[in-house]
């Protein structure tokens, strides 16, 4: 009866944990992105002018926002939303424990577009770092190398990938896909422990305005696993006092024995 | 034959003598084994420094933001504030660089002879553990956490001892006690003086990682090493013994704190 209770117990405190997590605080996490060319944009959110007057190029965040869904309109700087149609809208979810990365940017071919990007925030080992790129550029399929070799290929316009390597930095270069002579990005990159290092590829590559913006998300590392810092056994809580005493008991134990002998003679 | 009145004597007089030896060699020998186990293995208020490190940081669904150095000047603000949200400074990929904050290089804690370098060590990839200086004199700075002095918990890790170099800089680590003051020399040259708040020993399989390498909540100095009983088979020990220390204030005039 005893064991089952504590197995159920067990049971229960597996399921608990994520959602304490999300319990404690129904946050997610958003990072907006203004990745088209020549148009200085006031950003709302669910009706409120948040970011006024963004550039491109920018990027906010992340930032902690409720749960919840978020319908996003870009006008041109100073445009009065009551008057006319935002250049560009959508909307969002945003679940809990989430970051989302919300970004204006061009299509391959040009035409501006918003797009609502999952981020991952997992937690990395410790001693690692995260790397994210996404393709939010006017220009062909990409290739990303790091330090010279491929990391991922034939990345489109609106693909994004990640992948977790040992803290340090890195010379991030990105291609034309299958075209290493072509290279759009060359840079070295450090890429911190515990942080999702994200770099949006942003802007026209024929236009000239190519650039990397980047965002990050910190605090994801795991603790090591352990500190070994002794091998020799000098500093042992073993006691040698407890063999001393009982070799002090032992000769109290003969000389009573040797007592009782001569008693008996 | 009966043994005569002088031998009797003689023989009464070497047991006496052999049975006050034996007493005196079990009275000593318990008395310092109770001496030794009485010495405190754990001291000072271990419950409070650990919940003043938030250890929720690395497992948290929701990574904290604002507040870390690469986003120095990020705001965390609800959109429906009435102020409007300002770009992060750092938002080109060449822009990006390391802070260079202040490093610990240095040591001293008079009480138990400790004057040694200090260099910042990552993480063993093949084991998951911290990586720990090969020789017993040098000290480890878990160098992705905080530097001593900052939010959370700055590790400065040292051998009890290492075979084949006998008794590490750490070694006298468990008499540290609440009131003693370690002090820290930075890559600048400028100091830290911290004081003991409590030391334990815990046993390596419930060692609470997550607290000890939080890099959140009040700041604190973690001191560890090795210690607790030794398994030769496989040269190691099975706890650790984790001392715990927090910045002086900085009120110039006022006394060093107390243990609480």
């Amino acid at each position: 009866m005893k064991k089952m209770r504590l197995a159920l117990l067990v049971m229960a405190m597996a399921l608990v944990p994520a959602t304490a997590a999300f319990a404690q605080s129904a946050e997610g996490e958003v990072i907006v992105v203004h990745g088209v060319p020549e148009l200085p944009v006031d950003i709302y959110v669910n009706g409120e002018l948040t970011f006024e007057n963004s550039n491109f190029g920018d990027v906010f965040g992340p930032l902690a926002l409720p749960e919840g869904s978020y319908d996003i309109e870009i006008y041109a700087t100073g445009a009065d939303p009551e008057a006319g149609d935002p250049a560009l809208a959508g909307s969002a979810d945003l679940p809990a424990g989430a970051v989302a990365t919300i970004a204006a940017y061009l299509q391959e071919g040009g035409a501006p577009t918003l797009g609502v990007f999952v981020e991952n925030n997992g937690s990395t080992a410790a001693g690692d770092a995260r790397i994210t790129a996404r393709h939010l550029a006017d220009f062909g399929a990409v290739d990303v190398l790091a330090n010279d070799g491929a990391v991922w290929e034939g990345v489109t316009n609106g693909q994004g990938a990640d992948t977790d390597v040992p803290a340090d930095t890195y010379n991030i270069k990105i291609t034309a896909a299958g075209d290493p002579g072509t290279v759009a990005f060359d840079a070295d990159v450090p890429l911190g422990e515990g942080t999702n290092t994200i770099a949006y590829a942003i802007g026209s590559v024929g236009g000239g305005s190519f650039q990397v913006a980047t965002a990050a998300i910190s605090g994801l590392a795991e603790a090591p696993a352990g500190v070994p810092t002794g091998t020799a056994g000098l500093a042992s809580e073993s006691n040698i006092m407890i063999p001393l005493a009982l070799a002090g008991l032992a000769v109290i134990a003969l000389g009573g024995t040797a007592v009782l002998a001569r008693k008996e003679q | 034959m009966k043994p005569t009145a002088q031998q009797n004597k003689k023989r009464r007089g070497g047991t006496l003598v052999l049975g006050t030896i034996g007493l005196l060699l079990a009275v000593g020998a318990i008395a310092l084994f109770l001496g030794t186990v009485n010495q405190e293995r754990i001291v000072g208020d271990i419950a409070a420094v650990e919940q003043s490190l938030d250890s929720a940081g690395a497992t948290s669904a929701l990574p904290p933001s604002s507040n870390q150095r690469q986003q120095a000047s990020v705001p965390t603000t609800q959109p429906q504030s009435s102020q409007t949200v300002a770009p992060n400074d750092l938002s080109r990929l060449d822009q990006l660089s390391d802070s260079s904050a202040l490093i610990p290089v240095r040591l001293e804690i008079n009480g138990i002879s400790v004057d040694a370098p200090v260099e910042p060590y990552g993480v063993d990839s093949r084991t998951g553990q911290m990586k720990v200086p090969r020789n017993v004199r040098d000290v480890a700075w878990y160098q992705y956490g905080p530097s001593p002095g900052d939010a959370g918990s700055a590790v400065l890790a040292a051998h009890v001892d290492l075979a084949e170099q006998g008794p590490g800089v750490f070694y006298r680590l468990r008499d540290l006690n609440p009131g003693d003051t370690v002090v820290v020399e930075y890559s600048d040259a400028s100091v830290g003086t911290f004081v003991v708040k409590a030391r334990t020993v815990y046993d390596k399989k419930d060692l609470p990682l997550d607290t000890i390498f939080s890099r959140r909540g009040s700041a604190v100095l973690t001191l560890i090493t090795c210690g607790g009983g030794f398994n030769p088979s496989v040269g190691s020990y099975d706890s650790n013994i984790v001392v715990y220390a927090v910045p002086i204030t900085p009120a110039v005039d006022s006394p060093i704190l107390e243990a609480a």
